[in-house]
This record gives structure tokens, C-alpha cells and sequence, in this order.
């Protein structure tokens, strides 16, 4: 087994990738180190010399994409999957890419799940106003379960226009200072806690939205677990109040659609228009 | 401007008066960006729901009500004029803070405004107008926009109306004209289908011409509440199909109807099965997507079952055309295999380019085995004649007794 030290980064992997390809060095006899990770106890360490006048390996655009995003899904051995599936197409086997290959199929998992998770932050990621003439306009604090912040970060650049913004995660986080966006990884401390520590009083009027546009007599909880996970709840500000109106619409709201801040109420009846 | 806790009171108000449409689609705009410009917003065609409520609904977009006072009386409305309801108004910049301000926190991806009818149609729609004018024009928002259209305006405040808006909608409220003379006097079947037409036409003519000022590029949707009245799923369907045909809608959208505080006599008490509503919206997904006729999932008149879903009751109904063997059948047959999507079907006649199909291959694309076995055929697999018993096969493949309400 060869050990191939990289710096655990989509382009040093394609580096060493190509040069391994090139030396015919068979998938099974690789283990990939990304920054930090220990090898196997009796491994060689990755002897392959500089690429001499090996003939260069063609691969088709398309794969490198579907490579590299394939490589932000986070699990313990990422870059074995890409390596085989590189291998093969390589030697002429196209089958490998395709969604019914049993490995095409575990690629096209990970691409959906990365996917999946992006759509994620661009739904349920909030911004607060930081209200500080030194800080960026808005901040938020995301924790997303891939490494996608920044290959997705950009859709906020296009809604926000001139606002200045920052998105803080537990690993990286970005800074978009109105006209570049800069990558910080790690997360710098004073970040964090900036997009951790925003007081907003303003999110009660989503808060009420939120609580108005429920229809408790139609309370559907596996629908919205599933498309709105658990582990999301505890960051927006909406999250608290769904276990409680999830319980209030079982404990007998649901008779109706009202929101119950509405029917305490006195109401109004309208005379018809021709009795005016 | 109100403070704020009078507009919290607003709001609360007018969101719970509006929550009854269900759309909030925000797809199929065209690609804007506010990527180094002064304004706010982008749309680049996909939706997004930003959040979900507890009734299992996409929240994609501030979706309320300019006001709730309403002169019509329909039954089957919370916000009908005899109701007797708490009553607000916002003014249009009310609704223009709103909007921008839940926009930047990443709450919503747009406005869907609609209102109760005031006056008359045409100043209701111009109240309307006036705010997506705002938001489009002094404040240069790109977001998405969906307006309400009042069916008795005047067909130059539709056309304003489809400059600023991405969408358009008019409802159709009930899927047949008896029930809408019954339960919604002040409406009309004929006005409805002329407001729909004069959106049609504006969407062909700025599609006709290139520099054409664009018209609602999102399309127009409809809505139909379902259990206000006796109308069986046949008719819905068909009516559905109609409206497709001739207005080229984008959407219908089932609204179960739920029971309102106060309820009239003449709407039902009780809310019909929400398995109903998710049925239709099946349905509707075959005749839209795949190529169904209404009259092929029910030929005559009834409902669609509600132990199976649509797509395997027809090819129960349908066995002469099963098992289909996936390594030759043309492509639109192996999307009509109950537990085959329209995506399955396109990865696998990919696939059999490459190599013969075998079952192991349907496992790896995820589709539904227990649904597809009894009618399909690879290069190792026929499916056993103890399927070829119609009734006994939907017994063992029926989503169990039908349940009460959806849990």
C-alpha cells in the first residue's frame, strides 16, 4: 500500500491523482492523507518521482466536476471512491460515472447530498443586522454538514446587492466586503463570535409571520421533519416555536385554521355594500 | 409607519387571513442579480423554502393580504364580509418594509400579495400594483414577485400587473359553476376565464417579440378548494386538465378545505382527508409530467383511490401493458412502471447504452422494489405469477387502511 500525503485539498488530490494515474499505480494499492490524518503502521510512503515523459491522461471535463463535487461530502475516506472511479474511466470504462454503477452510484449519493446541503444554506441560513459601523451590514452563524460554504456562498452575493455580509461555521467561514469575498479557514475567533453573539429583536416580526401563516388544523409533522430537519431548528429564529405549536395545535387548536393570537380577537362583520 | 407593535397586530392579522392560498412557489423566474448594484434581490429560476411550518407547507414567500376587508362574501372564506373577524389594512410602504426586511435576513425569496376587494376590483387592483411598483421601481427589487390578479379589473391593470410580477394568479375557487353560483355569489366563471385569458395573451405577446416589456415570465397559476362542496375527484380532474389546455397554467393547486372560525352552514364542518389533496396533487403530477390523460386515471365519473397512489392504480387497471421489459420498452412506458420516476426512466435507458439491464440495477437507482416487481422484466428477473391477481397484488401493495386525518 502506497501512502500519497496531499494537503487535503480538491486540487492537491487532482495533482497527485494525475500523477499516480500516470504511473499506472493501481486504486487498491493507494491510502490518500489529507492534512493531519495518519496512515496505515506497516505503509510505504509515497515514493512516485517527478512525471517524466509519461503520455498525459485525458479526462473528460464533466468528471472533474462531478469529482470535485463529490469531494465536499464529508466521510471519513473521501478520496478512495474518486481515485476508482478516475481509475476506471481512465482505462476506458465509462460505466463508472453512471448513477446505476455500484460505484457511479455512491458518487452520484455524494453529489446529491452536497447539493442537497447548499440548498440547505440558502434556505435556512439567516442573516441579523449587526448594527456596527466596523462590522459587515449582516451576519450569520451556519453549520452546515458538508464542505460547502464556499462553492455557495456566492448566491448571497447575488440577493444582497450592496450589503456587506459575513458567514461564520464551525470549520471556515466568508466575508463578502461588498465587492470580493474573501475565505477564512479556520473561522477567525473574533468572527465566530460576532455571528454567534447578534441580539436581534427584530426577527419577532418574522416570528409572528411564522406563527400567522401556520395552519394548525392541519398539523403534518413528519412532511415538515423531513424537509426541514431537526438540526437546523436550534439556529432560526422560528425554531423554538415549533414544538410549541406543533403541541397547541394537538392539544385541540385544530378544529379550525386560526392562529390563536388571532381568534382572541373581537371581530368585525361588514354590511353589505348596497345597505351603506 | 405604524410602530411596531401595531404592525406585529397587522401582520399577525393578515397572514392568517391570506394562509388559506396555498401556493408559494417561487420558480421559474428568469436569472436577475443584484451582484454589485444598488437594490435587492435575485432569482435564478429554482425555488427555495426557506422555512417549513408545522402543517408540513413551504414558506418561500411573505405571503399576506393587503387587507382583509372584503365586500364579496364567499363561503368557503375566512375573510368573507359576514365573518366575523378581526379586520386590518396595511399601507402599500407597510408591505414594501416588510418584504425588503425579511429579504435581507434570508427569510423569504419574495412577495406573494393578494387582498380582500375594497371599493371595487379595479381599485383593489391598483392598491396592488402600486406596491410591486414600489418594490420593482424605487427600491429596485429583483426578487420574486407573485400577484393576486382580481378577476373583474380592468385588463390594463392586469397588464401593469404582469410588468412588475413574476407570477399571476386568478383562482378558479371551485371546479364547477353551480358550486360557484352557490357558494360565492359575487364571483364568476365567465370573468375568472376572461382574467386568465388576458394573462395568456400577455404572456404569448411578449414571448412573440423579442423586446417585448416582459409579462409575469413565471406564468399564471390557479387554485381550487377541495370538500367545500360535493364535486368527486373526476371533475376536478378534468376541470384541471381544461384549464391546462387553454391558459396553459402552470400550476393547479388543491386546497383541502379547512374549516374556518364561524363557519356557514353551507361549507362542511369537517375538513375532508388530507390524503385526498395529496391524490389530486399526484394526479395532476402524472397529467402534467407524464403524459396521463384525466380520463385515463378515472374513466368515469368518482374519486381516485385512497389506499393506492394514482400511478399504480392504473396499471392495475392496465395489466395488458405489463411487465414491461426495461432493456426494450420505449422510454415514456418505463416512466409509467409504478415505483419508476421520470428520472429512473431516463438513467436507465442510459444505462442499457452501456450494458443489459438486471434488478440489482433498480436497486442502486433507489426506485420503489416492492411497487415495480410485479411489472417489470430485466435480463434476470420475471416477476412471478403469484402478481398476476389483480386484486390480491393491491391488498399487499395498499398503504394500509385509510387513516383519519394524515397520521
Amino acid at each position: 500500500m502506497r501512502q500519497v500525503r496531499f494537503d487535503g485539498s480538491f486540487d492537491g488530490w487532482r495533482d497527485a491523482a494525475r500523477g499516480l494515474l500516470e504511473h499506472g499505480v493501481a486504486p487498491h494499492q493507494v491510502e490518500w492523507l489529507g492534512k493531519g490524518e495518519l496512515g496505515g503502521l506497516f505503509n510505504e510512503p509515497d515514493t512516485c518521482g517527478p512525471v517524466g515523459a509519461a503520455p498525459p491522461v485525458r479526462i473528460p471535463r464533466q468528471l472533474i466536476d462531478e469529482l470535485e463535487n463529490a469531494a465536499r461530502f464529508r466521510t471519513g475516506d473521501r478520496w478512495s471512491l474518486l481515485y476508482r472511479i478516475l481509475w476506471r474511466v481512465a482505462k476506458g470504462d465509462q460505466t463508472a460515472r453512471l448513477a446505476g454503477d455500484i460505484d457511479g452510484s455512491e458518487l452520484h449519493a455524494r453529489i446529491k447530498a452536497v447539493r442537497r446541503e447548499a440548498h440547505h444554506m440558502h434556505a435556512f441560513l439567516r442573516f441579523s443586522p449587526t448594527g456596527c459601523i466596523e462590522a459587515p451590514d449582516y451576519a450569520a452563524w451556519f453549520e452546515p454538514a458538508h464542505d460547502i460554504l464556499r462553492s455557495a456562498a456566492p448566491h448571497f452575493a447575488e440577493r444582497m446587492g450592496l450589503n456587506s455580509w459575513l458567514i461564520a461555521t464551525p470549520s471556515d467561514a466568508v466575508l463578502w466586503d461588498g465587492a470580493v469575498m474573501h475565505h477564512a479557514d479556520p473561522c477567525p475567533p473574533a468572527w465566530r463570535r460576532l455571528a454567534q453573539s447578534l441580539n436581534d429583536p427584530g426577527a419577532e416580526l418574522w416570528k409572528t409571520y411564522y406563527e400567522s401563516t401556520f395552519n394548525p388544523a392541519r398539523l403534518n409533522r413528519n412532511v415538515m421533519e423531513n424537509n426541514l430537519p431537526v438540526r437546523f431548528w436550534k439556529n432560526l429564529p422560528e425554531g423554538a416555536l415549533i414544538p410549541q405549536l406543533m403541541s397547541q395545535a394537538r392539544a385541540g387548536a385544530q378544529r379550525d385554521g386560526q392562529a390563536s393570537s388571532v381568534a382572541e380577537r373581537p371581530g368585525k362583520r361588514i354590511s353589505r355594500p348596497d345597505q351603506h | 409607519m405604524a410602530t411596531d407593535m401595531q404592525l406585529i397586530e397587522k401582520l399577525s392579522v393578515l397572514a392568517d387571513a391570506a394562509k388559506y392560498d396555498v401556493s408559494c412557489a417561487s420558480s421559474g423566474a428568469p436569472k436577475r442579480s443584484s451582484k454589485g448594484k444598488s437594490g435587492l434581490g435575485a432569482t435564478d429560476g429554482m425555488g427555495i423554502c426557506h422555512s417549513f411550518t408545522p402543517d408540513g407547507r413551504c414558506v418561500a414567500l411573505l405571503k399576506i393580504l393587503l387587507t382583509n376587508f372584503c365586500l364579496y362574501d364567499c363561503q368557503y372564506c375566512v375573510n368573507r364580509r359576514s365573518s366575523d373577524v378581526p379586520r386590518a389594512r396595511f399601507t402599500p410602504e407597510e408591505v414594501v418594509t416588510l418584504t425588503l426586511d425579511f429579504y435581507r435576513r434570508n427569510c423569504i425569496s419574495g412577495l406573494f400579495l393578494s387582498s380582500g376587494i375594497i371599493r371595487s376590483a379595479d381599485y383593489t387592483m391598483e392598491q396592488l400594483n402600486r406596491v410591486a411598483r414600489l418594490l420593482r421601481e424605487e427600491h429596485e427589487f429583483r426578487g420574486y414577485i407573485h400577484l393576486k390578479t382580481i378577476p373583474d379589473a380592468d385588463p390594463q391593470l392586469i397588464a401593469e400587473a404582469g410588468r412588475y410580477a413574476d407570477r399571476l394568479s386568478v383562482n378558479i375557487e371551485l371546479p364547477t359553476e353551480s358550486s360557484l353560483i352557490r357558494l360565492a355569489p359575487e364571483k364568476q366563471v365567465v370573468t375568472i376565464k376572461q382574467a386568465m385569458h388576458a394573462i395568456h395573451a400577455g404572456e404569448t405577446e411578449a414571448k412573440a417579440e423579442k423586446r417585448a416589456p416582459r409579462f409575469a415570465p413565471a406564468g399564471q397559476s390557479t387554485q381550487m378548494i377541495v370538500g367545500a362542496d360535493a364535486t368527486d375527484d373526476s371533475t376536478i380532474l378534468r376541470t384541471a386538465q381544461t384549464l391546462y389546455g387553454d391558459y396553459k397554467l402552470r400550476r393547479v393547486y388543491y386546497s383541502a378545505f379547512s374549516p374556518i372560525p364561524h363557519s356557514p352552514k353551507t361549507v362542511p364542518f369537517e375538513a375532508p382527508p388530507l390524503l385526498r389533496e395529496h391524490r389530486l396533487y399526484q394526479a395532476d403530477f402524472l397529467i402534467r409530467g407524464y403524459g396521463f390523460e384525466a380520463s385515463e386515471l378515472l374513466a368515469g365519473p368518482g374519486n381516485l383511490p385512497l389506499d393506492i397512489d394514482p400511478k399504480l392504480a392504473w396499471a392495475l387497471s392496465n395489466r395488458e401493458h405489463f411487465p414491461v421489459d426495461l432493456n426494450r420498452a420505449e422510454p415514456t412506458l418505463i416512466a409509467r412502471i409504478p415505483g419508476i420516476g421520470i428520472l429512473s426512466a431516463k438513467r436507465l435507458v442510459a444505462l442499457r447504452q452501456q450494458k443489459r439491464i438486471r434488478f440489482e440495477d433498480l436497486t442502486r437507482l433507489r426506485c420503489s422494489l416492492e411497487k415495480a416487481k410485479p411489472f417489470v422484466i430485466t435480463q434476470d428477473y420475471r416477476p412471478s405469477l403469484a402478481y398476476r391477481e389483480s386484486a390480491a397484488l393491491r391488498q399487499s401493495l395498499s398503504d394500509g387502511p385509510v387513516q383519519m386525518g394524515l397520521w
